[in-house]
C-alpha cells in the first residue's frame, strides 16, 4: 500500500477494490496466447531494419541519426559548390544555424525513449510550426541584390528544380528519423518537419537563384509539402 | 509487488537485467507478472477486451524494444506503467474515443462482470461510470495511485508533471469520486 498519503476513506476504498478484483477463469490460457502474439511480434521484428534499429539504446540511435547527417553534411558541403562569397551573409548563417538547431531538436523529439512520459502535443506542433515559419522567413533573406542581378530572371525555371532536389533529399533523412522511431506521438510529422529542415538546409547552402518568391516557391514549399502530405497520409491512412 | 518477493523468486530488476542479457524465459516471467495487473488497468481504462489486450501486448513490443535503454539499478514498474500509460493516451488521442465512452458503457459490460453477483455487478458498474466521467488526467492518477499502489513521486514521473500536480489531481479525483457516490446512495435510497 502506498504510505503517507491521502487515499481516500474505506467507503470509496471499497468500492475500489471492487473494480480491482482479479478474475481468475481462463486467465493462463488468456496469457499464453497473449504472450504467443508478442514473442512472434518480437522475433518478427528483431529480423527487421526498423527491429534492429529500434531496439538499439537511445544514446546509441541518437548517434547513428547524427552521424549519418554529419556524413551527408559533409560530403553535400564539399562535394557541391556553395553559393557565393557575396551570398554568405549573416543572414545566411542564421538560417543554416537555425535549420541545424530545429532539425537536432526534431531528432531529440523523434528518438525520445518510450519509458519517458509522451511529449505534450503542443510541442510537437509548436516545432513543425516554428519549423515552417523558420522556412518561410530564411526566403524573406534572399541573396544581396548584385548576385541577384549576376543570376537574371532564373529564379522562376529554377522553383521546381529546387522543389524537387529539396524532397529528393529530405526524403533519406524522414526514413532515417521512422527507422529510429519507437513509435512516439506525431513521430511522423516531426520527421516530416525534420526532412522539410534539412532539404532547406541544403537548399540554402547550395542554391544560387535569388529572389524571396523563388525561394518560397521552391525552397520554402519543400517543408510545407512534407508536413501536409504526411500529415494528410498521417490523417487518412488509419494506424496499425 | 514481485520486487519484494522471497529469496528464489527474482526482482523484476534482476529479470529484466536477464532479459537484457539475452534470458528469453526472463521476458516471459516479466510477462507473467505484468500482463495480468496491465489488463485490468487497460479494461478499466478501454472498457474493451480486444483493445485492453492489443495495448498489453504492444506495452510488452515496446518493452522489448527500449530493453537496451534499461539501466541496471532502475526501477522496472515505472517503465512498464509509463509505456502503458502513452499508448492508452495515444489511443485516446487518435480515436477520441472519450466522446464515445457514454454509449459504451451502457452497451457493454465490464470484464470482470460475468463472475459478479447482480448487487455487486451494478455497484461496479456504477463505479465504472463514475471513473468515466472523471477527466482522462485525473483518471490516470487514480489508476496509478489506488490502483497500483504507486507513490505521488512516482506517479508524478510516470505521467510527466510534477507531484504537487499530481496531489491535486488525486485530491479532486477522489472528491469527485465520492460525491458522485453519494449522489448514487441516494438515487438509492
Amino acid at each position: 500500500m502506498t504510505s503517507g498519503s491521502n487515499r481516500p476513506d474505506d467507503g470509496l476504498g471499497e468500492r475500489l477494490r471492487e473494480l480491482d478484483a482479479p478474475d481468475t477463469l481462463g486467465n493462463g490460457e488468456l496469457m499464453d496466447r497473449m504472450f504467443a502474439d508478442v514473442k512472434a511480434k518480437c522475433d518478427k521484428s528483431d529480423r527487421t531494419v526498423p527491429g534492429i534499429l529500434r531496439s538499439r539504446s537511445t544514446m546509441a540511435r541518437r548517434l547513428i541519426v547524427l552521424g549519418v547527417f554529419a556524413v551527408l553534411a559533409v560530403v553535400g558541403w564539399f562535394a557541391f559548390p556553395l553559393v557565393g562569397d557575396q551570398a554568405r551573409t549573416i543572414q545566411w548563417t542564421t538560417s543554416l544555424v537555425t535549420f541545424s538547431i530545429l532539425l537536432l531538436i526534431a531528432m531529440f523529439m523523434v528518438t525520445r525513449p518510450v519509458h519517458l512520459p509522451a511529449l505534450p502535443q503542443w510541442q510537437s506542433v509548436c516545432l513543425i510550426c516554428i519549423a515552417l515559419g523558420a522556412t518561410a522567413l530564411a526566403a524573406f533573406w534572399p541573396h544581396p541584390a548584385a548576385q541577384a542581378a549576376a543570376n537574371g530572371e532564373a529564379g522562376g525555371v529554377m522553383v521546381g528544380a529546387c522543389m524537387g532536389v529539396g524532397l529528393l533529399l529530405g526524403v533519406p533523412v524522414y526514413a532515417l528519423l521512422r527507422l529510429v522511431d519507437r513509435g512516439n506521438a506525431f513521430g511522423s510529422l516531426v520527421a516530416a518537419a525534420a526532412a522539410g529542415l534539412a532539404g532547406n538546409f541544403v537548399l540554402k547552402a547550395h542554391c544560387t537563384v535569388p529572389g524571396t518568391s523563388h525561394e518560397l516557391l521552391g525552397h520554402a514549399s519543400v517543408a510545407v509539402l512534407f508536413v501536409v502530405g504526411l500529415g494528410l497520409v498521417h490523417r487518412f491512412v488509419p494506424a496499425k | 509487488m514481485a520486487s519484494s518477493s522471497p529469496k528464489s523468486k527474482p526482482s523484476d530488476e534482476e529479470l529484466m537485467d536477464a532479459y537484457v542479457d539475452g534470458d528469453e524465459a526472463a521476458f516471459r516471467a516479466l510477462f507473467e507478472r505484468y500482463a495480468p495487473i496491465l489488463l485490468r488497468l487497460t479494461r478499466r481504462h478501454l472498457r474493451n477486451e480486444e483493445l485492453a489486450e492489443e495495448i498489453v501486448q504492444q506495452t510488452f513490443f515496446r518493452l522489448h524494444g527500449a530493453r537496451n535503454d534499461f539501466r541496471r539499478g532502475s526501477k522496472l514498474r515505472p517503465w512498464v506503467m509509463t509505456i502503458a500509460m502513452n499508448l492508452v493516451r495515444e489511443h485516446w488521442r487518435r480515436t477520441k474515443r472519450r466522446k464515445m465512452t457514454n454509449l459504451e458503457v451502457e452497451t457493454q459490460a465490464a470484464p470482470e462482470a460475468d463472475f459478479m453477483p447482480i448487487e455487486l455487478r451494478q455497484r461496479s458498474e456504477l463505479l465504472h461510470v463514475a471513473l468515466e466521467k472523471l477527466p482522462a488526467s485525473q483518471r490516470e492518477v487514480v489508476e496509478l495511485h489506488w490502483f497500483q499502489e504507486r507513490p505521488y513521486a512516482e506517479v508524478a514521473r510516470i505521467v510527466g508533471t510534477s507531484e504537487g500536480a499530481v496531489r491535486v489531481r488525486a485530491h479532486r479525483a477522489y472528491a469527485t469520486l465520492k460525491q458522485l457516490l453519494v449522489l448514487e446512495i441516494r438515487g438509492d435510497e
